[in-house]
């Protein structure tokens, strides 16, 4: 077991005042306090090696539940174990085996080059000369990041920056890696590169990753399971798949044709659109074969394409709709 | 501790890289050091001009005292101002949270990453005048004598270091005040004259209260043969309640410390 979360809660403190100026002097001498319940009652385990996406709208609670995670905030209630440490504690033991990656700060040294950076790291973490070369070696192969390592980070550009980010967090090898939007501001190209990077490390560090992410691709190419959290409690553990099935018991057909004939399509299933020699149907998931199968010998078809709905509208249902974890 | 020092000769190694990557006007800042502790003379002489004594300390040991104080200003530029703007920033900004996820005493990081060197100047200024003026007062300071200026003069150190940390604590619940910095000058700057210099209230708080008595007065009372075990004893334990005090303030701020979110 890599993270156990019972019971988690966390409680912010928050002066309120009205806008206006004669507000702002009467809080200088009267501050009112409202206390917002930021992370209400979650609890959760993740298997050592598994990378779990943990999704929500913002102000969801995932950046307070990852930083008390990686011990930077005090809970209020419950338990948090991660590999065995009690992360507030902030033991020198426990902080070597984890890193936190956060794709709005940077840790780099802005004006001298990330290698300066990557040293600094090297002393903090106590890594041994040999280790140190063979890690970042590795990394600087799978990140491609040989041409960046001697220019000022300034000059860098966003992606460029966050490449030599994920190696400076990764240099002591860490067990847990907590990634706080890691592809924020990433073209999609670059996007891909650090996904890719990310599903390899896992796979060949058996790293313990959580990754809260705003771009649905992120997380459905990298986690089997996902956590959604709303108004700081969990929504829904478990497999994407099976949410998706949940949520949304349809699938998409998508039909192409030489010639599209003008019949009743409604008894197939709901349409969603006729298009220039292509019709997409919205099917139920359970007639999806029987009717793929009398599509296929009431015309000649030329393609039949069986797809998932969008994972957008799938979270985006998961939301709405707070179905709880099964 | 061993650890601390190594970290410390990488802190040293990196800001020396990132200052020769802006090479900083050397001489200038040398010129402006030079200047500086020609007026701090300067203005010792005025005083003199009208009296043998200031405090209770004739020319030659205020000059010694002076010396100290220049040498600790130099050695708080040096190490301590430059990264008091920088905590602020990352209270602010939140990126606090990649220092307190290292293995590293995170109050040793906050005060020592950043090092200016060429305020290492005012250090050896600092020393010379001190030399100065025990050639002004014809006196060699004996092995025990100098000894005990060491350790005093760390005492002091460790002091000062904690006198600074307990106010950039301050910045967790303050974070708009932008030089917290001018405060502790105001005060540091009392301790370039000799104690005796003050009257009523002022030099109570300042024995008792904040002991900037001890900062200056020790060591150079030290150097000039003027010691004894028993103050010697006093500054080490007051340095060591007053650090044991920062510590403990900071852990307290940490712990309140609810970093800006993403």
């Amino acid at each position: 077991m890599s993270i156990h979360v019972q019971h988690l809660q966390k409680n912010f403190q928050v002066h309120v005042r009205n806008a206006g100026w004669i507000d702002a002097l009467r809080s200088l001498f009267h501050r009112e306090y409202r206390t917002v319940e930021a992370v209400k009652d979650i609890s959760f385990q993740i298997e050592s090696g598994e990378i779990v996406g943990f999704l929500g709208p913002n102000g969801a609670g995932k950046t307070t539940t990852i930083k008390m995670l990686a011990g930077l905030l005090y809970p209020t209630a419950g338990q948090i174990l991660v590999e065995g440490f009690v992360p507030f504690e902030q033991k020198v033991e426990f902080k070597k085996m984890m890193s936190l990656v956060m794709g709005q700060k940077s840790q780099l040294i802005w004006d001298i080059p990330p290698m300066e950076t990557f040293l600094v790291n090297k002393a903090v973490y106590e890594i041994e000369e040999r280790a140190f070369q063979r890690t970042l070696e590795e990394l600087v192969e799978l990140l491609e990041l040989q041409p960046l390592l001697g220019k000022p980070t300034r000059s860098l550009s966003l992606g460029q920056r966050m490449k030599c980010e994920l190696a400076a967090t990764l240099l002591h090898q860490p067990k847990v890696l907590f990634l706080d939007e890691p592809t924020i501001g990433l073209d999609v190209h670059t996007q891909e590169k650090v996904r890719q990077f990310i599903a390899k490390y896992n796979r060949e560090h058996n790293t313990t990753i959580l990754l809260t992410s705003h771009y649905m691709g992120d997380v459905t190419a990298l986690c089997q399971r996902v956590m959604i959290i709303n108004h700081g409690q969990l929504l829904y553990d478990g497999d994407l798949q099976i949410l998706s099935e949940k949520l949304t018991p349809y699938k998409l057909i998508e039909v192409r044709l030489p010639e599209v004939p003008s019949v009743s399509w409604e008894k197939y299933g709901e349409l969603v659109g006729v298009d220039e020699g292509k019709v997409s149907l919205r099917v139920a998931r359970e007639r999806v074969t029987d009717v793929s199968a009398r599509l296929l010998h009431d015309f000649s078809v030329a393609d039949l394409n069986i797809q998932d709905p969008p994972m957008e509208e799938v979270i985006t249902l998961a939301f709405q709709e707070e179905v709880h974890a099964s | 501790m061993r650890r601390n020092l190594r970290i410390f000769r990488e802190f040293f190694r990196t800001c020396l890289v990132e200052e020769l990557e802006y090479r900083s006007e050397f001489l200038g800042n040398l010129l402006s050091s030079l200047f500086g502790i020609a007026i701090a003379i300067l203005t010792i002489q005025i005083f003199f001009f009208q009296t043998d004594q200031l405090g209770g300390w004739p020319y030659a040991d205020v000059l010694v005292l002076l010396g100290i104080f220049n040498t600790l200003q130099g050695l708080i530029d040096f190490a301590l101002k430059p990264n008091m703007s920088r905590l602020l920033q990352n209270i602010r900004k939140g990126t606090l949270d990649y220092v307190l996820t290292k293995p590293v005493d995170s109050m040793f990081f906050v005060s020592f990453r950043h090092l200016v060197f060429w305020r290492l100047v005012d250090v050896l200024l600092g020393l010379g005048l001190v030399a100065y003026g025990l050639w002004v007062k014809r006196y060699v300071p004996t092995l025990s004598d100098l000894l005990i200026f060491l350790v005093t003069l760390f005492a002091s150190l460790v002091l000062i270091y904690a006198l600074w940390m307990l106010l950039m604590t301050t910045a967790f619940w303050v974070i708009k005040i932008d030089d917290l910095s001018f405060v502790f000058n105001s005060f540091f700057e009392t301790t370039r004259f000799p104690i005796g210099t003050y009257r009523g209230w002022l030099r109570i708080v300042l024995t008792y209260v904040l002991p900037a008595a001890l900062i200056t007065s020790t060591p150079a009372s030290a150097l000039l043969g003027n010691w004894s075990v028993g103050a010697t004893l006093i500054t080490v334990v007051v340095a060591g309640i007053f650090l044991w005090l920062s510590r403990l303030f900071w852990r307290y701020a940490l712990r309140s410390y609810t970093s800006a979110s993403s």
